[in-house]
């Protein structure tokens, strides 16, 4: 008898263990983020008051307003930056996804010498450590004078994200079943109509996650957009906002607001793709 | 014009190949060169001067260089531990939950999400001796009333970035190994149990087996942009306070670009790719080898 009560008062015990696990594992890591937003709605006094205020008395927008009116507070063109990450970004994700596209659809569907060999060289150069890369890449970039302009920091960030790109596409290719698109080929498709009117609209969900995935890698950049950028032509906001923190008058609320607008599109976006990225990235795991 | 027409894989294959060859391949031929010469960027005739291997040994006898060294790989290997201990915690906490596990799986991605500069502007906040939540949150509960320099003292410096580090790459690690959790058969854990397992044996014995390959995804995943860490270390301290805090990375920027001294950072550059290189490599073997152990007996 005692002996399942015990059992019994054990399991309760377990059960809300586990809940209090679950609630401090999930606190800590939404309270950073938390803080940082609540942080750029409020005002600087109460950010700086000693001893600390917990509980907002006013909640403003001012830091955002300040931010995109000209010229923002602390000198920092935020919406320079904001323009070349997007267009660093997107034309970057639209190059990278073809060149991944037709790289995973050869190592998802032809079998040919070397293959794993070429693969791992591929990710091998994701090895390469950014800053490292980017003593070369500044280099040559000076010397042939594209530094500092859209077209260097997009050349850069194609080339950093294909192997990862064809790696994930690779994956999404092989979960289409090959017969489909022979069966359209039997049906009196090319090879080339089979791709794009089967396998790429099976493969679609797959490939945009891809897209969104190196999207987020070139938004997030900083080692190489930090040597590579020099000036408002092509700083993205990463690089803005560091410079921002090394300035002298420390504007917190500025800096929370201007992460804030950073970490938006990446928020979004990578709500979008949760569910294929696992199953993307995992696909190699069981069924090599 | 027979036999020109090149193959349908090749072909597919080339741009990526270019591209990669563009960027990546042919600058760090030019950079394993240009290590050989004492390069300066103040000095564009250095370029031609051939030293030999100086600038490595001028790097392998610096004591600096050792100490960021050392500095890296400790970084690393409690970094990628505690995050793999961590994943694998919070993974299995968030399996268990009977209800509501889409949104706790979603709160988990959260740390995804942020840049890694994000993550060390964030905990530069956070960790900020007089404005920062670590320190109001202590001094509130009256633990400590003095304010924590957390990124002044060197070795809370460390310490701060890498709570960073694991803060960000956790969920990498959770949500791996949470999915392999998701794809495990059910039948092995239930025959363990019937068979009269402790639950410890049977996670030990049957689930992490099955578990190996998600983690070693997640190790090769990690191990491809360890040199994030460049990124947090440079806004949360810059390698400061007096070099406490340097890392690999964060001393070939320094000796690149303020001192100019292009060949022996390059040198150095070379010797940290190699590093990374290594981790790569070793656990996609290790991948490979988890992948084949359970494919025998799936």
């Amino acid at each position: 008898m005692s002996s399942v009560t015990s059992h019994r008062l054990r399991r309760r015990l377990l059960k809300v263990g586990h809940v209090i696990g679950l609630f401090i594992a999930m606190a800590i890591i939404c309270l950073p983020g938390f803080w940082i937003v609540l942080s750029s709605l409020r005002p600087t006094v109460e950010i700086m008051a000693k001893p600390p205020v917990w509980v907002p008395e006013s909640l403003s927008l001012d830091a955002y307003r300040a931010m995109f009116s000209g010229v923002g507070q602390g000198g920092i063109p935020v919406w320079d930056y904001f323009r070349n990450s997007l267009i660093i970004s997107i034309t970057s994700t639209v190059i990278a996804l073809m060149i991944g596209m037709s790289g995973g659809y050869a190592f998802a569907r032809y079998r040919f010498k070397g293959k794993s060999a070429i693969f791992l060289g591929f990710m091998l150069t994701r090895a390469v450590p950014g800053i490292a890369l980017s003593l070369p890449l500044f280099m040559i970039y000076a010397r042939t004078g594209i530094i500092d302009t859209h077209f260097s920091m997009i050349l850069t960030y194609v080339a950093l994200n294909v192997p990862f790109t064809i790696w994930l596409i690779d994956g999404f290719f092989r979960q289409v079943p090959k017969d489909l698109a022979e069966a359209a080929q039997i049906d009196g498709c090319t090879r080339w109509q089979a791709f794009w009117q089967v396998e790429f609209p099976l493969a679609g969900p797959g490939i945009a996650s891809a897209g969104i995935f190196a999207f987020l890698t070139s938004w997030n950049e900083y080692a190489l957009a930090s040597q590579i950028t020099r000036s408002v032509n092509s700083k993205t906001l990463p690089v803005g906002l560091l410079d921002y923190t090394a300035e002298f008058t420390i504007d917190w609320r500025g800096m929370c607001a201007l992460a804030v607008v950073m970490i938006v599109p990446a928020l979004t976006l990578t709500f979008i793709i949760q569910k294929h990225l696992v199953s993307g990235l995992t696909f190699g795991a069981v069924k090599g | 014009m027979k036999n020109f027409k090149l193959s349908a894989p090749t072909l597919l294959l080339l741009p990526a190949i270019v591209v990669l060859a563009a960027v990546i391949v042919l600058p760090l031929l030019f950079s394993f060169y240009s290590s050989f010469t004492p390069f300066r960027l103040t000095k564009p005739d250095t370029l031609w001067l051939f030293v030999g291997f100086r600038n490595y040994i001028t790097a392998l006898t610096s004591v600096d260089f050792w100490i960021a060294f050392g500095r890296t790989v400790l970084l690393l290997t409690i970094a990628l531990n505690a995050e793999m201990l961590l994943g694998l915690g919070l993974a299995m906490l968030v399996n268990k939950a009977t209800m509501g596990q889409r949104v706790l799986r979603t709160l988990m991605l959260f740390p995804m999400m942020f840049s890694p500069v994000l993550v060390g502007f964030q905990f530069k906040f956070m960790f900020n001796d007089n404005v920062g939540f670590v320190n109001n949150a202590l001094q509130s509960l009256g633990i400590t009333d003095r304010a924590i320099p957390w990124l002044i003292d060197g070795n809370l410096a460390l310490f701060s970035i890498i709570v960073a580090e694991i803060w960000s790459s956790t969920s990498v690690f959770a949500i791996l190994i949470l999915a392999g959790l998701l794809a495990m058969p059910k039948d092995p854990v239930e025959a363990a149990h019937v068979d009269g397992c402790t639950p410890w044996q049977t996670f030990r014995y049957v689930t992490w087996p099955y578990l190996m390959p998600f983690a070693y995804i997640a190790m090769t995943i990690r191990s491809l942009d360890v040199a994030r860490a460049y990124d947090i270390v440079k806004i949360m301290t810059d390698g400061g306070p007096a070099k406490r805090t340097e890392l690999l990375w964060t001393l070939i920027g320094r000796t690149a670009y303020s001192d100019a001294r292009m060949g022996l950072a390059n040198a150095m550059a070379y010797i940290a790719i190699l590093l990374s290189i290594l981790f790569t490599v070793y656990f996609f073997r290790k991948l490979a080898a988890a992948r084949q152990q359970i494919g025998a007996e799936w």
